[in-house]
């Protein structure tokens, strides 16, 4: 039923300009088999897609069913990218079966993402099965597959195949579906979760958007960082999120995933919105009216309106779209003075630049009673070169001046699952790793650092390092401030995946609420790696509790804001004592008046 | 107390040694050095001979007090490494051996090799002695000033720290603990950890900061003409611009030779004259092809002061560019009124070829130019 469903949002018969014109999106396929859905890189490509993670083992075939408006002959387009272009084969390759009918030609053999003519074919019933059958388990992707009684490609480029898109489905500019709430935040990573705990405790109602299955970003079971820094004044709350500390990567990760998602569905006052993901935001007169989101299988849209809006999508998104300040990449170590002799231009360059810390995918294998056989990958080559590897940890970092952690994360991922394949493949050539064989490789890029949201106070290395007591203290954190390089900057010969640590040790420091709300959007919290920073300042307290204390920080503001019915700046200025009792008050759960 | 019964044993350890007098030559060492030390990074010139010469500088060595720092001096005084022989105990559980090693520091306190004694081989912990490989790798230690050693105290390495059990990942290690193995000498974590912060400790700045109350602009481009990384980021921090202009040729040098941290130091702090000259610019562009892509990135941030025969050139480099460098290289063309022709072949050529990932960009470019 469902299949049918989301086919008929994306079927249409449209007279004119289409002929009669069939857009199947992959990730709304009824039944993706061992294919996974990818939301990532919405924003660059046009739209969430499938693909085949099998770490070298084909995965199960995706099925779903179509309808056709009229029978006859189509034409057939897939969207897709080979990920690794060079000589070599293709390695993300898969085939289309459309009925009976299993083609051969090859797919997912295209430089940059584009449109595969497939074949046409005889259509002579109502309906039919489509298969997406993986050839490798090497990540092929599919986006979607086009049936046309017209023999004209689809348009290429994102900004008209949007506009194509948006056209065949024939949707409205604006959701027809629009809900309010009294703060909506965006990202449900750990800030966005404390976030949305602490306004819910308050009385607020609250949506929470989330593109994921599964609750706690970098934290969660699909990434699988463990949190580090300290609680500050929200132990409490933040208990209900954290994690052990378990090496990153572990399988423990699951534990804690199960723990965070049921505390946040426990409170009544927070609609939780898993896999949906906002792509617009609009503001009017510098205050965000509302946030547009869509669910990453469906398609289906949601107009979310409130007076208050948290941004914890770690890439800033709701600040970008409603023209909130930000800033990308390293200061000049004058601008805020934040120079480390000792390791002078790693720390803080003297001209500006646009690096950037970067962003991890961890992985890990094991050993079996078995042999296990694991495939060639000439594609992986190139990045992994001589190093072999059974597993990784947060050094397996990527980050490089041409490529930006937002726009190019899909390359960012791809590379490192080069360098992970790589690695492993390098590695499996020795005896002793005849049984092992890979467990479990992230298909999730884990980002340290992108765009970071100006608010009135910009946090810096210099507030940490002198443990500045800011009147509006509200984050506190004992965590050494830690900015991390790509040793292949010290030497060549390293691999460019791998990055170190320079670890300053301070002493207890804090961040200022102020830091916390945009200086030019009225209306806009942001709590996360996007918080009011700069890139040193950034090293320590991008740990996810101290993320999370910034979270339960801004979801108390919105209470008080929506009680005085004021903008977050107002509470510094005139209900800074309240917000910090507050903030006190909530430490220990009140015992109820009947039980006391 | 514990301190105090292990420099008493020492003390007594080092009063026996003493009595059967000089503990030993260095390889190749007498008074001043004339060979390069076993274990080095800098360069080292044939013939070089190196005299002592006695500082008021001292490093202080657990339990046994200061040591004296003294300068090594070319033939015309000029100092071009520090040293120190170093003897002190290095105790685990109670068990206490000593350590005799000769260190080296450069002019700016950092780390440039060491010599060991011949008749005093440095042991392990169970007594044995470095092999070659052990030295090598001690070596490497202490060449890494970020060791994980640095913010480690003694006992967070002995005792490995509780690792949970796991579901089912018996692959996925604790970081530290791999980390510690893997940059120190097996069983000699003790040995390792004296000589890491004995060479890494206070006496990198108080060096530092003697080189810098005599530095003057020969030893600036003595620096500049070496190849450690520390020393030519160094001089290029204090050149002028006029020092910069008239030292392009082996700046464009480091720039092409050096480490990738060097380069883009050096390209994004060329002063503004070298964008508006040809001839300062030429030598950077003409190592395009050779350094790292952060630095071909910063290079071509500058495509819009470069004279055409850079554009011409990088036309006939479109394989070493990543898709973003060629797109930014693509658009300063779309930018320019008419495209030479031979420009214009080079992008013909690169987009028909069938092995080239990005050869579509170009295809696409040329669409649009035409249109």
């Amino acid at each position: 039923m469902k299949s049918i469903l989301a086919t008929l949002c994306f079927c249409l018969l449209s007279f004119g300009m289409f002929g009669q014109d069939i857009l199947v999106e992959a990730e709304s396929f009824d039944n993706p088999g061992g294919w996974v859905i990818d939301p990532q890189f919405v924003q660059q490509m046009g739209s969430p897609y499938l693909m085949a993670h099998g770490m070298g083992k084909p995965v199960k075939n995706a099925n779903t069913v179509i309808n056709f408006p009229k029978t006859g002959d189509y034409h057939i387009w897939v969207r897709t990218m080979n990920w690794v272009p060079g000589e070599w084969e293709a390695p993300g390759r898969f085939q289309l079966k459309v009925g009976d009918k299993a083609f051969e030609k090859v797919l997912g053999k295209l430089s940059g993402w584009g449109w595969e003519y497939v074949d046409s074919l005889k259509i002579d019933s109502k309906s039919a099965q489509l298969e997406l059958i993986d050839l490798t388990g090497f990540n092929g992707r599919c986006d979607a597959i086009y049936f046309s009684t017209s023999n004209e490609e689809p348009p290429s480029s994102p900004k008209k195949l949007a506009e194509w898109r948006k056209n065949l489905a024939e949707e409205p500019n604006a959701p027809e579906q629009e809900q309010s709430y009294d703060l909506v935040v965006v990202g449900g990573g750990i800030a966005g979760c404390a976030a949305s705990i602490a306004a819910a405790e308050q009385g607020l109602k609250v949506a929470l958007i989330h593109d994921r299955p599964m609750l706690g970003g970098n934290a969660s079971a699909e990434i699988r960082v463990h949190t580090l820094g300290i609680y500050g004044h929200f132990e409490r709350i933040l208990k209900k999120l954290d994690t052990e500390h378990y090496p990153n990567g572990s399988a423990e990760a699951k534990l804690d995933q199960e723990k965070r998602d049921n505390n946040v569905k426990s409170y009544k006052n927070i609609d939780l919105y898993l896999n949906w993901r906002a792509y617009d935001a609009v503001a009017e007169n510098d205050t965000v009216r509302y946030v547009d989101a869509r669910q990453t299988s469906t398609g289906e849209r949601k107009r979310f309106e409130a007076p208050y809006f948290v941004d914890s999508t770690g890439d800033g998104w709701i600040g970008y779209w409603t023209g909130a300040e930000f800033s990308y990449g390293r200061e000049s170590v004058d601008t805020y003075g934040e120079e480390w002799e000792e390791w002078g231009e790693l720390w803080s360059p003297k001209e500006a630049d646009n690096a950037v810390m970067g962003s991890s995918v961890l992985w890990g294998s094991k050993v079996t009673e078995a042999e296990q056989a694991f495939p060639e990958v000439p594609w992986a080559m190139p990045v992994a070169k001589e190093y072999e590897e059974v597993n990784g940890e947060w050094q397996w970092e990527f980050s490089r001046n041409d490529l930006n952690q937002i726009d190019d994360a899909e390359e960012i991922r791809d590379h490192m699952l080069r360098a992970i394949y790589g690695s492993f493949s390098n590695a499996k050539e020795h005896p002793e790793n005849d049984t092992r064989k890979l467990e479990w490789v992230s298909y999730l890029v884990g980002k340290r650092e992108s765009r970071r949201l100006v608010g009135d106070h910009i946090f810096t290395f210099n507030d940490a390092k002198a443990g500045t007591k800011f009147p509006d203290a509200v984050v506190i954190e004992t965590r050494e401030v830690d900015v991390h390089y790509q040793t292949v900057l010290e030497d060549e010969k390293n691999p460019d995946f791998i990055s170190e640590a320079l670890f300053y040790k301070t002493p207890q420091y804090y961040i200022p609420y102020r830091s916390l709300y945009s200086k030019n959007i009225n209306n806009l919290f942001m709590a996360g790696r996007n918080f009011s920073t700069s890139h040193a300042g950034l090293g320590g307290p991008r740990v996810m509790r101290t993320t999370g204390q910034m979270g339960a920080a801004v979801g108390l503001a919105a209470s008080l804001c929506k009680k005085y019915d004021i903008n977050p700046r107002g509470i510094y200025t005139g209900y800074l004592n309240e917000y910090l009792d507050l903030i006190e008050n909530q430490k220990y759960l009140k015992i109820p008046k009947s039980k006391q | 107390m514990k301190t105090l019964i292990v420099a008493i044993a020492f003390f007594f350890m080092h009063l026996g040694m003493a009595q059967f007098g000089d503990i030993g030559e260095l390889g190749g060492f007498q008074k001043g050095i004339n060979q390069k030390p076993e274990f080095y990074i800098l360069n080292w010139q044939p013939g070089m001979q190196l005299a002592e010469k006695t500082t008021a500088l001292s490093i202080e060595v657990d339990s046994m007090g200061l040591q004296p720092l003294k300068a090594l001096v070319d033939v015309n005084g000029r100092t071009v490494l520090y040293t120190s022989d170093i003897s002190t105990p290095v105790c685990a559980d109670g068990d206490c051996r000593s350590m005799e090693i000769r260190l080296y520091w450069t002019l700016l306190g950092e780390y440039a090799g060491f010599d060991r004694y011949r008749n005093a081989p440095l042991t392990k912990h169970d007594h044995d002695e470095f092999l070659s490989a052990d030295y090598l790798k001690l070596h490497q230690l202490l060449m890494d000033d970020n060791s994980i050693l640095k913010r480690r105290k003694i006992d967070e390495l002995v005792d490995k720290p509780k690792q949970p059990e796991m579901e089912g990942v018996d692959a996925v290690a604790g970081a530290t603990i791999k980390e510690v193995k893997e940059s120190v000498v097996g069983g000699a974590l003790y040995s390792c950890y004296s000589a890491w912060h004995l060479v890494h400790g206070p006496v990198k700045e108080q060096i530092k900061k003697r080189t810098l109350e005599s530095l003057d602009n020969e030893k600036l481009f003595t620096m500049l003409q070496s190849n450690n990384s520390d020393y030519q980021l160094f001089v290029l921090k204090k050149l002028s611009e006029s020092q910069y202009e008239s030292n392009y040729v082996r700046i464009a040098e480091v720039f092409e030779i050096g480490i990738p941290l060097v380069r883009t130091f050096v390209i994004k702090n060329l002063p503004e004259s070298f964008w508006d000259s040809e001839q300062l610019q030429k030598p950077f562009w003409e190592s395009f092809s050779k350094v790292d892509i952060n630095s071909r990135s910063l290079l071509l941030d500058h495509l819009e002061n470069s004279p055409e025969s850079v554009m011409k050139n990088l036309s006939g480099q479109l394989k070493g560019m990543t898709k973003n460098q060629l797109k930014i290289y693509l658009e300063y063309l779309a930018s320019s009124e008419k495209i030479n022709p031979q420009i214009k072949a080079n992008l013909e050529n690169f987009s028909s070829s069938d092995t080239e990932i990005n050869a579509y960009l170009v295809t696409y470019f040329l669409e649009d130019y035409e249109q």
